[in-house]
């Protein structure tokens, strides 16, 4: 809403600083926007961005009913006088949508000039407000909206017909617009139609055909009040915001037509000449808005502000706004709503209004008491320290958009059970993402692009499925990119699968996971030999490993590089960290070397090792690992160091060699694996 | 035995000595199984009775000596040779390190958690809440029904199955109040979605709710509440500003503002829980009260972090969020 401060105050007669003026307007809740020179002048021109609530303040009007409440000031009244006319009009005006439009008046002028020119200080405060210059009659209507709040409309009375009809449109039915778009209508759009056609969209634009022009010589003039709720979202709905629809939506003081038509119709006499006919008015009166009244508990006014406040000092509030006191009991007000004030609907919002008044920074601040504290850990901060982890681990972490191309997720085979936007923003935003993975793809390669060599990236958020049980599931990925040629000179080694592996492991460790299996990975991102799906209680909470080479085709990215990802809620393992006694005595150490013809996993030496060493095993460490040919039999050798310790004594030799002897049996048995000396 | 003379030679050896092997080796030249003054004192039973003692103290003496001498000159060689043991090594320290790849959190959840850490520590449970929501909860259970005025400030992404992508994180209040029992204190950090075409606004940002349902809260409270948290979270006293404002789910509703640099900043909005909000939910409005918050976190961490363009956070530019 824009206006000029001159014109304001026009209507409070009052000298205020521009500055005072825009601390008191954004105390009151209208935020001002931006406060502009106008056009060299000495004038200043005021921008406010008006919420929602409040439509009695899309008047200069209305801000000056704030104005005069803050300040202690008086409105001036408008002059409403018009001089009789003895001419009935020649139309006719039928309300058949009484619900939608329960007050019709209009006027009509005959032979007015439409040609001449409207004085500087009506074209300024349009221009001021925003309001394009249209011709005369227009322009004195849309000042009048400016000025009062009241949108109204003209039609030209020798392109309409007699019976104006005020009625809800067919299914279908067509209407040309003034800014010369067709629009079809639905049987909930109200229309001002005459016998033959469909006039105006009501409340919201005027027909092409019966619209007023420069050689418009006999006018009809519209002051309606319309419904909110018929107007709201039409304007969305057929992308037509107009100053009328705006003002309407929002509800316009159901008073005020007859005072606008007169204060319109004293202007085009004034300044276009021309006669008129008497005001006609039709209205449904039951069903206009009811005058609210609405109760005030003093009580529950101090409890929601948290002091008190004098009764002396409320009814100087409530006469400032124009809201009536009815009646004064102990303890309680009932008061009585003007019809401007569509907001004010219960006792909170008188509430509001007092607060307001009495300005929200003289409100005391006071210590809160209250009986419903929670001490404890949610998911939120074990997600938290789990993404702390991995930040420490040298990770850095990544957002993207929940939102990716489709595209990308067709190409890497992720686009089944897609949830899509109806509405969205360009391509590359229209589906949901889901899987981290194209987005720390994205990532990877506008860093490359940069000139990134090295990347440990990871993202923790939600991806979406129709599957999904609600749509959405937390995930926590990471990728990792090492094609660094130039390394530091320290390190030189290059990020392998094994560095992944302890990421993972440690992590694990970490979280005090419990219970956990390591499987050959069915991933489809990843290398089918070089992955690792993590399992818990048969379920695959996670994988890890290579890129898998199709991968690396369909990116155009050659470089071998590793990822992972985790159901990030499975990562909760809800186990507390234990701290177990040491032992007292001392541990023993050996090492044995076994040669293993043939190809055999790691993972089935470790397990028969261990189940072989007793439970008094501590530690069984891979040391050396030899794959050569040189070994007979192209088989392999691996170095393991064993050490044992009891809780409950000190551990023999004796001990220890019915332990050794067993597990080079089992060795020799199982895997034809010979001690190397 | 002429013992001025053993006396001048042991002086002499030690002035002599230069390294901890000669002192070991005066040691057994004095002192070993066959050494000088080992020998005295194998002598002293051959002497008359009466000289013995005398003989005793000037070999004691003697050993005395030796002692002294032993760690004065010893203390002088260990630090010379440790001097010499360090002087030989020597490394050039001011090669470089592998620092570059540090990791990190990203500003939003750095931002998010200054936050949280905030509240949880004064009782607030943190929630989390559905991105995907319904109508009811983004917003009819908010007060804001079909075609309010104030869901045009709301430019709602649909999705193809009816539902929508929550627009503010509001709707968590809704979660936690059927979740709940009254009297309750959530927080719920979140991403939040707007199909807003701006270029200095992102169609996906973030946002942090704070709900307090009680008897007894009030307006004063609020004011407290906020004006405390937002000392804490720009580490200063502010000066902090209360205005009205407007929002369907709060009545009275406010914007609250800091002084910055350039003048009063809007940095978050709030409001007593709107009395059709409780009781849609169930919850008797008039013995319970209660305030509800909701603040951006990206305006929250471009002012903690000095960024000039909000863009820059989801560019994912690793040197741009990495502080580097």
């Amino acid at each position: 809403m824009k206006f000029l401060k001159s014109h304001l105050l026009e209507k409070v007669p009052m000298k205020i600083d521009t500055s005072k003026l825009e601390s008191e307007l954004t105390r009151l809740g209208l935020e001002v926007d931006s406060i502009e020179k106008f056009k060299n002048k000495s004038d200043v021109l005021f921008d406010l961005d008006l919420t929602p609530n409040r439509g009695d303040c899309f008047s200069v009007l209305g801000i000056a009913r704030e104005l005069a409440a803050v300040s202690n000031k008086k409105i001036k009244k408008e002059s409403n006088g018009l001089i009789a006319s003895k001419l009935t009009p020649n139309s006719k005006v039928k309300i058949s949508a009484k619900g939608a439009c329960p007050r019709y008046c209009f006027i009509e002028i005959y032979n007015l000039d439409n040609t001449k020119k409207l004085p500087s200080f009506i074209k300024e405060r349009l221009e001021a407000g925003g309001i394009n210059s249209i011709n005369p009659v227009v322009d004195i209507l849309n000042y009048v909206m400016l000025d009062l709040g009241q949108p109204m409309h003209a039609f030209d009375l020798n392109k309409i017909g007699k019976q104006i009809n005020v009625r809800f449109a067919k299914s279908k039915e067509k209407i040309h617009l003034l800014d010369e778009s067709s629009k079809v209508l639905n049987d909930k759009c109200l229309l001002i139609s005459d016998e033959r056609e469909p006039l105006a969209f009501a409340g919201i634009m005027g027909g092409i055909k019966s619209s007023v022009s420069a050689t418009t010589n006999s006018v009809f003039i519209e002051s309606a009040f319309f419904a909110p709720k018929i107007i709201r979202g039409k304007a969305r709905n057929f992308n037509i915001q107009t100053d009328s629809s705006q003002r309407f939506e929002r509800g316009v003081d159901y008073n005020i037509q007859s005072l606008a038509l007169v204060k319109a119709t004293n202007l085009i006499k004034e300044y276009l000449s021309g006669t008129y006919s008497k005001i006609s008015t039709v209205e449904i009166k039951s069903n206009l808005p009811r005058q609210k009244l609405i109760d005030l508990d003093l009580n529950h006014l101090n409890k929601k502000l948290g002091f008190e406040i004098k009764l002396s000092k409320l009814k100087k509030y409530f006469e400032a706004l124009e809201f009536k006191i009815e009646h004064n009991k102990k303890n309680s007000l009932k008061i009585k709503i003007p019809s401007h004030r569509f907001d004010i609907e219960i006792e909170e919002d008188l509430v509001e209004e007092i607060a307001r008044l009495e300005g929200y920074d003289n409100i005391p601040s006071i210590d809160l008491k209250t009986s419903s504290s929670t001490f404890r850990s949610s998911n939120y901060i074990q997600t938290l320290n789990l993404k702390k982890y991995i930040a420490n681990q040298g990770f850095q972490e990544v957002i993207n958009y929940s939102f990716v191309n489709k595209k990308s997720l067709i190409e890497l085979g992720i686009s089944e059970e897609l949830i899509e936007l109806k509405n969205p923003l360009n391509e590359n935003l229209e589906v949901m993402r889901t899987s981290l993975f194209p987005g720390l793809l994205k990532t990877l390669k506008s860093n490359l692009n940069r000139g990134e060599n090295f990347m440990k990236i990871f993202e923790e958020g939600k991806v979406f499925k129709k599957t999904f049980s609600a749509r959405e599931q937390n995930m926590l990925s990471g990728l990792i990119f090492d094609q660094d040629k130039k390394k530091n000179w320290s390190s030189k080694k290059q990020f392998s699968f094994f560095d992944l592996k302890k990421f993972v492991v440690d992590l694990l460790n970490h979280l005090s996971a419990k219970e956990i299996v390591f499987q050959q990975s069915k991933n489809a991102f990843l290398h089918p030999n070089i992955s690792i799906d993590v399992i818990k209680n048969k379920q695959i909470i996670g994988s890890f490993g290579r890129i898998h080479p199709k991968i690396n085709k369909s990116i155009g990215l050659k470089k071998n590089f590793f990822y992972y990802e985790f159901l990030t809620d499975a990562l909760n393992f809800k186990n507390k960290y234990k701290i177990s006694e040491s032992s007292k005595y001392p541990s023993v150490q050996r090492d044995l070397s076994f040669v293993i013809p043939g190809e055999t996993q790691f993972d089935n030496l470790d397990k028969l090792a261990r189940k072989l060493a007793g439970p008094n095993l501590v530690n069984l460490k891979l040391f050396d690992l030899y794959e050569s040919s040189e070994i007979k039999n192209k088989g392999s050798s691996f170095a393991f160091n064993f050490t044992w310790q009891s809780k409950f004594k000190t551990l023999e030799d004796k001990d220890i060699d019915v332990l050794v002897k067993s597990i080079v049996e089992g060795f020799k048995e199982k895997f034809n694996a010979t001690l190397r000396s | 035995m002429d013992l001025a003379k053993l006396k001048a030679g042991l002086k002499k050896d030690f002035i002599s000595s230069s390294s901890s092997e000669d002192l070991q080796k005066l040691k057994v030249k004095y002192l070993g199984k066959k050494g000088k003054i080992t020998n005295l004192s194998k002598q002293l039973g051959k002497l008359d009775i009466k000289q013995r003692p005398k003989a005793g103290k000037k070999i004691n003496e003697l050993k005395l000596l030796f002692e002294e001498l032993n760690q004065s000159v010893s203390q002088k060689i260990e630090k010379k040779e440790l001097e010499t043991a360090i002087s030989k090594e020597q490394i050039d320290v001011s090669l470089p390190v592998d620092s570059n790849y540090i990791g990190g959190l990203h500003p939003i959840t750095r931002t998010i958690e200054k936050i949280c850490s905030y509240f949880s520590a004064k009782g607030y449970l943190i929630e989390d809440g559905p991105e995907i929501e319904s109508e009811y909860y983004n917003f009819d259970a908010l007060n804001i029904p079909q075609d309010h005025p104030a869901r045009d400030m709301h430019d709602t992404f649909y999705l193809d199955s009816g539902k929508l992508l929550r627009t503010h994180t509001s709707p968590v209040q809704i979660h936690a109040i059927e979740k709940h029992k009254v009297p309750l204190k959530i927080l719920c950090p979140g991403k939040v979605y707007r199909s807003d075409s701006d270029p200095t606004h992102t169609p996906m940002f973030h946002q942090v709710e704070g709900l307090l349902i009680d008897e007894n809260v009030n307006f004063g409270n609020l004011k407290k509440e906020l004006t405390d948290f937002l000392n804490y979270f720009f580490e200063k006293n502010l000066q902090v500003r209360f205005r009205p404002s407007y929002f369907p789910f709060t009545e009275p509703s406010a914007e609250v503002d800091i002084m910055d640099k350039k003048g009063w900043l809007e940095i978050m909005g709030c409001g007593m829980v709107h009395p059709n909000v409780l009781e849609m939910s169930g919850i008797d409005s008039k013995k319970y009260s209660g305030f509800a918050f909701g603040l951006g976190i990206e305006r929250m961490a471009k002012l903690d972090f000095s960024i000039n363009d909000m863009r820059v956070l989801f560019e994912n530019d690793l040197k741009a969020i990495s502080g580097k």
